[in-house]
Order: C-alpha cells, then sequence, then structure tokens
C-alpha cells in the first residue's frame, strides 16, 4: 500500500507525459500513413508551436498603441486560449508551405522526403534562434491551472491534469473525426492506399495538404502543452521528435490506439524509472524499444492495414 | 565515372583528389584558410565514404550514423587514458569499439529497409547519445573526455610528433589514402556488386540465393566501423570527444554532405559534399552567425531540383560537353553510368 501511494505521483506524471507523446505521435503517424514519410520537421513544428504561441499570449504589442495595451490587459487566461487556438492553426499553415515544396518528392525515393524534413528542421531552428534567441523561455500559463495540491498525503501538480485532461480531449476528438467523419475515413482510405483514393475520384493533392497542416497543428498543440513541464529552448524538438520515433515503432506503423498504448507505455516507464533513477528514465524507452524490436519486429500493433482503429 | 566503372586498382580521379589533396599545407594558408580545416574536412571524407557504401551502394538510409563516429572517438580516447598511450592500437581500438556498436544494431534493423530503417538506426543513434550524456564516470558526461593525447607515430624505421596540425593532416590524408582505395577494391569487388543488388531490387537479390540479412549486416558493420576509424582520429584531432558528434545533428549532417556531393552516383560523391559542407560553414559562418539556416535552405533546393548532388551535376556537364564534341547523343541509361 505504501509503495503504490509512493508511486502514485509518479504513474500520474507518466500517464501525463505519455498522454502528450501520444498527441505528438498521432500527427506523426497521420503524415507517415498518407505521405509515407518521415517528418523529421515533426519536431521542430512542436517547437515552432510553442514559440508561436509564447509570443501570442504575451506579445510585444507596444507599436499598436490603445489596441496593443487592450490585448496585453486582457487576462492572462483569455490570452493563453487566444494562443492556444491560434498558434496551431498558424503552424497548420507553416505545414501546409512544407507539403507544397513536398511535392516534387512524391514517386521518388522516401528517402529525399526525409532529407528534405530534416533541412526544413535545421531551417526552423535556425528561424527560432535568430526571432527568439537561443535561451531558455518560459511558457507562461493561467494561474488556474498553475501551483500544486495535496491529496492523501501526497502533492500533485494541478498543470500535470490539465495537460492529461487536454490531451485525452485532443486524442478523443482526433479519433472521432477520424472514425465517424466521411473526412476521416478519406484519411484512412489514403493511408491504406492513396492511388486508390485518387482513383475513386478524391482529390488527394488536397489530401495530402490537409493531413499535413492537421499533424502539424497537432505538433504545435502538443508543443503548448507540453513545454511548461519539458522548458522551451530552440532544440526542444530533437528531444521529443525521437520519443515520437520510439512510439512509432513500438506500437507499429499505422495503429491508432497503437500509438497511444505505445505512448502510454512509454509515459509510465519513464515515470517509474524516474522514481528509482531519475538520470536514466529516458534510457528506459529505449530499452523498451529494443525488447519490442527483437520480440515483435513489426511493433505491438503494426498491420498491414494502416491506420486501422 | 559512376557508382560502378572500371574496377582497376588506381583510377584518375583518385589521383586528382590525391595531388590536390597532399599539396593542401602548401596553398591551404596562402588561399585564406587553415591546415586544421583541411584535417577536419580529410576526416570527415573518411565517414562520408564509409557512410557511403551503406547510403549510396546499397541504398540503405542510416540516419543514426553519428553515433559509431561517436563511439570511436570515446573508443579512442578512453583507450588513450586509460590503457596506454599508443597510435595504431587506439585506432585499431576505436574501429573495433564501433564496428561492435554497428554489428549489435545491425542484427536488429538488417531485416529492415527504407523508411522503417531510418526510424531504426534514429533510434539507435540517440540511445547511444543518450548513454554518451548521462554514464558521466566512463564518458565524462556533457562535457566528454578532455585532454586525448595525440600519441607519437612509431614506424619502426621513425617516429614523429602529431604536435603540429601538418603532421596530423599527413597521418590523417595516409589513412585516408588506405580507405579509399579500400573501399574502391570493395565496391568493384563480387560483392561490391551483390551490395547494389540489395539497393536495386532486395527481393530479386534473395532470389537469387545471396543472403541478403547476411550482406546488409556486413555492410552495416563495415560502415561503422569506418565511422569509428574517422571518429578516432577526431577525438585526436579534436583532443577530446564529446556527446555532440553523436547528437541526430551530426548524423543529419554527414546524410546531407553525402547527398550534396552526389553519393547516389558517384563513389567520390561524399568527397565533394564534405568539401562543400566545411567551405559553408567557412564561408557562410564568416559573414552570418546563422549558417546553418542558409545551408539548410540551400540544402533543400538541393534536394528537391537536384537530388543526384554535385557529382550529378559534374556528370552532366561531362556529358553535354562530350555531346557537343563527339555531335552523336550517346543514349546511355540516366542512372548509373
Amino acid at each position: 500500500m505504501e509503495l503504490i501511494k509512493n508511486l502514485l505521483p509518479h504513474l500520474v506524471n507518466g500517464l501525463s507525459l505519455g498522454l502528450l507523446f501520444a498527441l505528438i505521435a498521432i500527427g506523426f503517424m497521420l503524415i507517415v500513413g498518407v505521405m509515407e514519410l518521415i517528418n523529421l520537421a515533426h519536431g521542430s513544428l512542436f517547437a515552432l508551436g510553442a514559440y508561436a504561441a509564447m509570443a501570442i499570449i504575451n506579445p510585444d504589442l507596444a507599436w499598436l498603441g490603445a489596441m496593443g495595451t487592450w490585448y496585453t490587459e486582457l487576462p492572462l487566461t483569455v490570452r493563453y486560449i487566444v494562443g492556444l487556438a491560434f498558434a496551431p492553426a498558424l503552424i497548420a499553415i507553416v505545414g501546409f508551405g512544407i507539403e507544397i515544396c513536398m511535392r516534387r518528392t512524391y514517386g521518388k525515393d522516401p528517402l529525399y522526403g526525409l532529407l528534405l524534413t530534416f533541412g526544413v528542421a535545421l531551417v526552423i531552428e535556425e528561424l527560432i534562434r535568430i526571432i527568439w534567441g537561443s535561451g531558455e523561455q518560459i511558457m507562461p500559463t493561467p494561474d488556474a491551472i498553475g501551483g500544486a495540491f495535496l491529496f492523501g498525503g501526497m502533492i500533485y501538480s494541478k498543470y500535470r491534469f490539465f495537460s492529461a485532461g487536454f490531451a485525452t480531449a485532443v486524442i478523443f476528438a482526433v479519433w472521432l473525426f477520424l472514425q465517424k467523419t466521411p473526412y476521416g475515413a478519406i484519411i484512412k482510405a489514403g493511408a491504406h492506399d492513396s492511388e486508390m483514393v485518387r482513383a475513386l475520384g478524391i482529390n488527394l493533392t488536397l489530401l495530402r495538404l490537409f493531413v499535413f497542416g492537421f499533424g502539424a497543428s497537432l505538433a504545435a498543440i502538443a508543443g503548448i502543452v507540453l513545454t511548461p513541464i519539458w522548458g522551451l529552448r530552440p532544440h526542444v524538438g530533437v528531444d521529443v521528435v525521437v520519443p515520437a520515433f520510439l512510439i512509432i515503432v513500438l506500437g507499429g506503423i499505422g495503429s491508432f490506439w497503437g500509438a497511444v498504448i505505445a505512448s502510454l507505455l512509454v509515459g509510465l516507464t519513464v515515470g517509474i524509472t524516474g522514481a528509482y533513477a531519475s538520470e536514466w528514465s529516458l534510457m528506459s524507452m529505449y530499452l523498451l524499444l529494443i525488447a519490442v524490436v527483437t520480440f515483435r519486429a513489426r511493433g505491438l500493433f503494426g498491420k498491414k492495414s494502416v491506420l486501422e482503429a | 565515372m559512376g557508382l560502378t566503372g572500371s574496377g582497376t586498382v588506381v583510377s584518375w580521379p583518385m589521383v586528382v583528389v590525391l595531388i590536390i589533396l597532399v599539396t593542401l599545407p602548401q596553398w591551404i594558408g596562402p588561399v585564406g584558410f587553415y591546415t586544421y580545416l583541411g584535417v577536419e574536412i580529410v576526416i570527415w571524407m573518411i565517414f562520408a565514404l564509409g557512410f557511403n557504401l551503406l547510403l549510396g551502394y546499397t541504398g540503405l538510409p542510416s540516419f543514426g550514423h553519428g553515433a559509431y563516429f561517436g563511439l570511436g572517438a570515446y573508443g579512442f580516447g578512453l583507450f588513450q587514458l586509460n590503457v596506454m598511450q599508443n597510435l595504431w592500437f587506439g585506432l585499431v581500438a576505436a574501429i573495433i569499439l564501433a564496428a561492435i556498436g554497428g554489428a549489435l544494431v545491425a542484427v536488429f534493423v538488417s531485416h529492415r529497409r527504407g523508411i522503417y530503417f531510418a526510424l531504426l538506426t534514429i533510434a539507435f543513434g540517440q540511445i547511444f547519445w543518450f548513454i554518451s550524456i548521462k554514464w558521466h564516470t566512463v564518458t565524462g558526461g556533457e562535457d566528454g573526455l578532455l585532454n586525448i593525447p595525440r600519441p607519437v607515430v612509431e614506424l619502426g624505421f621513425l617516429e614523429f610528433s602529431l604536435k603540429t596540425n601538418t603532421a596530423l593532416y599527413y597521418l590523417v590524408l595516409c589513412v585516408f589514402a588506405v580507405v579509399v582505395v579500400g573501399l574502391w577494391r570493395l565496391v568493384h569487388s563480387p560483392f561490391g556488386k551483390v551490395i547494389q543488388a540489395i539497393k536495386q531490387n532486395e527481393m530479386r537479390a534473395r532470389f537469387v540465393g545471396y543472403n541478403v540479412w547476411l550482406y546488409k549486416w556486413l555492410v552495416f558493420t563495415i560502415s561503422a566501423g569506418i565511422a569509428g576509424l574517422a571518429g578516432g582520429l577526431f577525438a585526436m584531432a579534436q583532443e577530446s570527444a564529446y556527446p555532440d558528434v553523436m547528437s541526430l545533428h551530426a548524423s543529419g549532417f554527414v546524410v546531407m554532405m553525402t547527398l550534396v556531393g552526389g553519393g547516389f552516383v558517384s563513389f567520390w560523391g561524399p568527397v565533394i559534399g564534405v568539401v562543400i559542407f566545411f567551405l559553408a560553414r567557412d564561408l557562410l559562418g564568416s559573414l552570418t552567425e546563422t549558417w546553418l539556416l542558409w545551408y539548410g535552405l540551400i540544402f533543400m533546393a538541393m534536394v528537391l531540383f537536384k537530388p543526384e548532388g554535385a557529382a550529378g551535376i559534374l556528370q552532366d556537364w561531362t556529358e553535354a560537353v562530350s555531346k557537343v564534341a563527339s555531335k552523336k547523343s550517346a543514349r546511355r541509361p540516366p542512372t548509373i553510368s
């Protein structure tokens, strides 16, 4: 009983981390599925989303005069919600831009797409350095979700619960969208066999554009919610994109719930090892990966059909 | 000169490259650079040539190759600091450590190709990077190993010190020459033909009766070993070994160099790519602090518009020139000439 009580905060931390990983991984996987492209820029979009939200929440609007002061004097909660809504939309537009560049690589060796996104990642990271500097920044959060509370003698961070709840809501919304709407059906079909989808008269160009933007905005949402926990620095993208790869490999390419379960598994492993050997907590997820790849090379839920729920 | 081509022991481009490189310490100063840049360039050439065995010849996109470079660097450093100060044994230790690391990873990744291969190599590369940062007692954490000596070169009949960068440059160049000849022979051997067959069509190669898994495992291990050799030299040049060289960025850089130079179409592609990368770093870097932004943009343009790289452009030129000269359009297949 005592053991469980001591472990509980770490379990909560692990779960909330896992849910946020799932957000990143799902966006990543949508892009892998429909475009057969590893988006190495995904982590950079994550970082860019967080920076954009930070700029929206605490902008420098002196040049706007009265309009500017009106906005900066709004309550932080309102500005936070504005940031949470508009930053992902902005990153979706960046995603559109990347996808348009990407078009020349379709039908060629998938390596070219991978390399192009590596170039994009470099460019975005440098842009972040130019605009916001190399130093660590602080992502503002409203007081309502900051701080800590006591429960059963243990201290929990409120923000962890907010982030877990928010991530769950977004994951569920994405699942509903994929599962219950005709657009979701098209995306799933596109991931399964994009040529056939085109043959059925669906505009594949538009589908790819949309999916890339959608994946990018999911990365941005994850960035906004995760960076208060992880810190915000220009190269935070690399720290994030690697767990996303691991999760995709673990869960198996093309399985929605595989990605979610793998994310939770990774989050929990990191959380629990964090309780005993915090230095090595991130290492545990690599070991988890080796174990899975050794015993089930396709990943936990990897299937031939892509994005099967 | 394409990926295949005549399998002579020495070829014309090889002689030209060697002449340019041998005379480098004489002209690099007046041109406005420094000898150490030459050391760095030649070390990365070794790394990129070994890497191209995997990428260009076997068609396996390893995106975590910095790990083996780093393993070599740590192997060399740990050997010098903890076992004995000896150049040759140190380099052998670097190769062995990196090759063991590569062989272990290759066991897991050799039945994969394409995207999945890239993903797995990234993941494994990150494992090594992570260990190098966290295992303070052995690797020195984020600072890395410091004060790695440059041991004396002992050749039995003569000995010389590597304290000056020019001496180090010639040592590195000798190693480079050995690696070039070795790799040149390797890719023109039956083994080289098999790995190129695997690149073109893995399933067919298997049906013809080759043990594809074993070949991929071997290529990966060899490539990792060469990366380790380059890493060992790098540790000596830098007189330190640190985790940065194992990061995703460093791994990406070697892919960039190989591709920008034209590793897909030419044996010499990686060599050109390394020169372009370091010149870009120093020239753009002297103009702007954010040279990576511009290099990234150039790289993106290259991937989009000329994925065959610099060697591809050169081949187009020579082809156009010879066409004009002979007035005959020799219709050769566009890929491997």
